[in-house]
């Protein structure tokens, strides 16, 4: 194995990792990280190989790192976030209007802030994989996985690109992401489909000649922060998905996602939607004289609970995004917290394979059933059959709703002459006719009823 | 009443002035490729790469075959995803080279 790190062009002794780990772990994102925080911690040699110049080099999300576990594992008092959550804001756009809820307790303002925190990935990432290795993991970054090794069916370690690149190691853990090159090339799991994956673009903007841009417009002080969900067709035009805009410390992440079967077909160039959605008259108030940052781009694997691939093999765990592990039904759109959850209990289970207390088998096969039975996998049955409903509701939810109910409320509010009953009713015709009268009504609550 | 517009202009960068905001290593030869150039050329006619690429990495190429400019990849794989053909042939840029964002 050649030294990384040394550039200098030095003859330098170069360290054999070969059979020097417990584990592997293939990416240093947050289910990786998490991974190997938690064998580390249970004494384990962890090896965590990072393909970018630093963790989160190559990470791009939509905004909103989501801690309950994350704290358990690590102290995040040091750790770089950005702003708590103080607001959830979800607005139904039409071409021209919106109608938006807003929640904002004010427990929200007290730690631990309902954990949810905006963060940015290249800075976290690489924080938190630090918090590995004081734990004892051994970080190696630029370094790609190209492949596992395989013997006798079993996973006996990992490939690299660099030279003699082999890593053996009893277990690896496989926290690759979406883009699954490594557990498909070994038959772990199969590609996903389009309709499964949805495809983020993302800016980062500030606001150089507007010192308190953000505070002014998004109505913040201190460290509290927003986020801002938009679906409709003023977010993302005919597509399944939605838009967001969520306040940094001095930026703001404004962005959208869906699905790719829409961009391959009726809502193509992600980019001219992005711009299309910022330019929204409700939108463009908010992030007016913004200067971009960085623009960047990501695919989501949104297939829920029955895109979970085998997740336990001989010798391996997947884990996070590779395991389609992430959350969006429009209200909740989570992820991070389900990729530490799963590095947590793929770390724990590991961890009690190389104790060598059970045998592989059944040591390996906890992580499952411990990820079962958590909130992981029981959040993503119980919304399973929400995506399908909406989908099939689409053109209603995305275009019909938001227009109706833009209507009843400018008909509601109308200021004429005409006595309040009159404005009141005839909104109340305008959104029966949207929702197919009384009995559509009743049946769409019927539809919709698990959700409360 | 003041003489702000409805709607303020947004001033959105050309896609060639958003990908200069992203730190690029060239890994020397492209990380992505097409399995059978005659499938895009003969099979295909929707070009779903071309629809679903963020960063115009895929192209109308001549003889039917997209162009890929893989210096502006931002890595998502959208293209892996949409080809309907499973004809893109993705990896991984080596040794950290390819995009590296510092916010993400």
């Amino acid at each position: 194995m050649t030294d990384a790190l040394d550039r200098t062009g030095r003859e330098t002794e170069t360290p054999s990792y070969d059979g020097a780990f417990d584990a592997i772990v293939v990416g240093a994102g947050l289910a990786g990280s998490a991974a190997a925080v938690t064998m580390a911690d249970r004494g384990l040699e962890v090896l965590l190989v990072e393909r970018g110049r630093y963790p989160g080099a190559k990470n791009v999300f939509g905004g909103v790192l989501y801690t309950p576990t994350i704290r358990e594992l690590v102290d995040i008092d040091e750790a770089p976030l950005e702003r708590y959550i103080a607001e959830r804001r979800f607005g139904m756009l039409t071409d021209r209007d919106e109608t938006a809820v807003s929640i904002s307790p004010g427990e929200w303002h007290e730690p631990p802030h309902n954990d949810s925190y905006t963060v940015l990935r290249g800075e976290f990432d690489e924080w938190f994989a630090e918090q590995a290795v004081d734990a004892g993991a051994t970080l190696l970054t630029e370094t790609t996985v190209t492949g596992l090794v395989t013997e006798d069916g079993r996973v006996v370690g990992v490939e690299t690109d660099r030279p003699d690149g082999t890593i053996r190691a009893p277990y690896v853990v496989l926290a690759e992401g979406g883009n699954s090159l490594v557990s498909e090339a070994a038959d772990l799991k199969k590609p996903e489909s389009p309709e499964n994956v949805a495809v983020g673009v993302k800016e980062v903007l500030e606001f150089p000649e507007h010192e308190n841009a953000i505070e002014e417009r998004f109505r913040l002080t201190d460290e509290a922060g927003v986020s801002y969900h938009y679906f409709g067709e003023g977010a993302v035009g005919e597509a399944f998905g939605g838009g967001f805009i969520y306040t940094n410390e001095d930026t703001v992440s404004v962005g959208l996602a869906y699905r790719l079967s829409d961009a391959a077909t009726t809502q193509p160039d992600p980019e001219g939607t992005l711009n299309a959605f910022k330019t929204h008259p409700k939108v463009a108030p908010l992030l007016r004289d913004a200067r971009t940052v960085e623009y960047t781009a990501k695919t989501i694997p949104e297939g829920g609970a029955e895109s979970i691939p085998e997740l336990v093999h001989d010798g391996a765990v997947i884990v996070g995004d590779a395991a389609g592990l992430v959350l969006n039904n429009g209200v909740h759109l989570e992820g991070t917290n389900m990729a530490v959850e799963s590095g947590y209990h793929a770390g724990k289970a590991l961890a009690a394979a190389a104790s060598g207390a059970t045998p592989d088998d059944a040591a390996l096969a906890q992580y499952r059933e411990d990820l079962t039975d958590s909130f992981v996998v029981r959040n993503l049955e119980r919304y399973e059959w929400l995506m399908e409903t909406v989908q099939s509701d689409r053109e209603f939810l995305f275009e019909e709703l938001p227009r109706a109910v833009a209507d009843a409320g400018s008909e509601y509010f109308q200021m004429d002459r005409a006595p309040k009953e009159e404005h009141a009713s005839a909104a109340r015709q305008r959104l029966l006719e949207a929702v197919g009268g009384y009995t559509g009504a009743a049946k769409l609550a019927f539809r919709y009823r698990k959700l409360i | 009443m003041s003489a702000q517009p409805k709607t303020p202009t947004i001033e959105n960068d050309s896609l060639e002035d958003r990908l200069y905001t992203v730190k690029y290593e060239d890994p020397g030869e492209s990380h992505l490729d097409v399995e059978i150039p005659d499938l895009c050329a003969e099979e295909c006619v929707t070009y779903e790469c071309i629809s679903v690429c963020p960063a115009n990495v895929w192209r109308e190429g001549e003889d039917g075959v997209p162009q890929i400019a893989y210096e502006n990849c931002l890595e998502c794989s959208s293209c892996r995803f949409a080809c309907p053909h499973g004809n893109v042939d993705w990896s991984y840029p080596e040794t950290g080279a390819g995009v590296t964002y510092k916010n993400g």
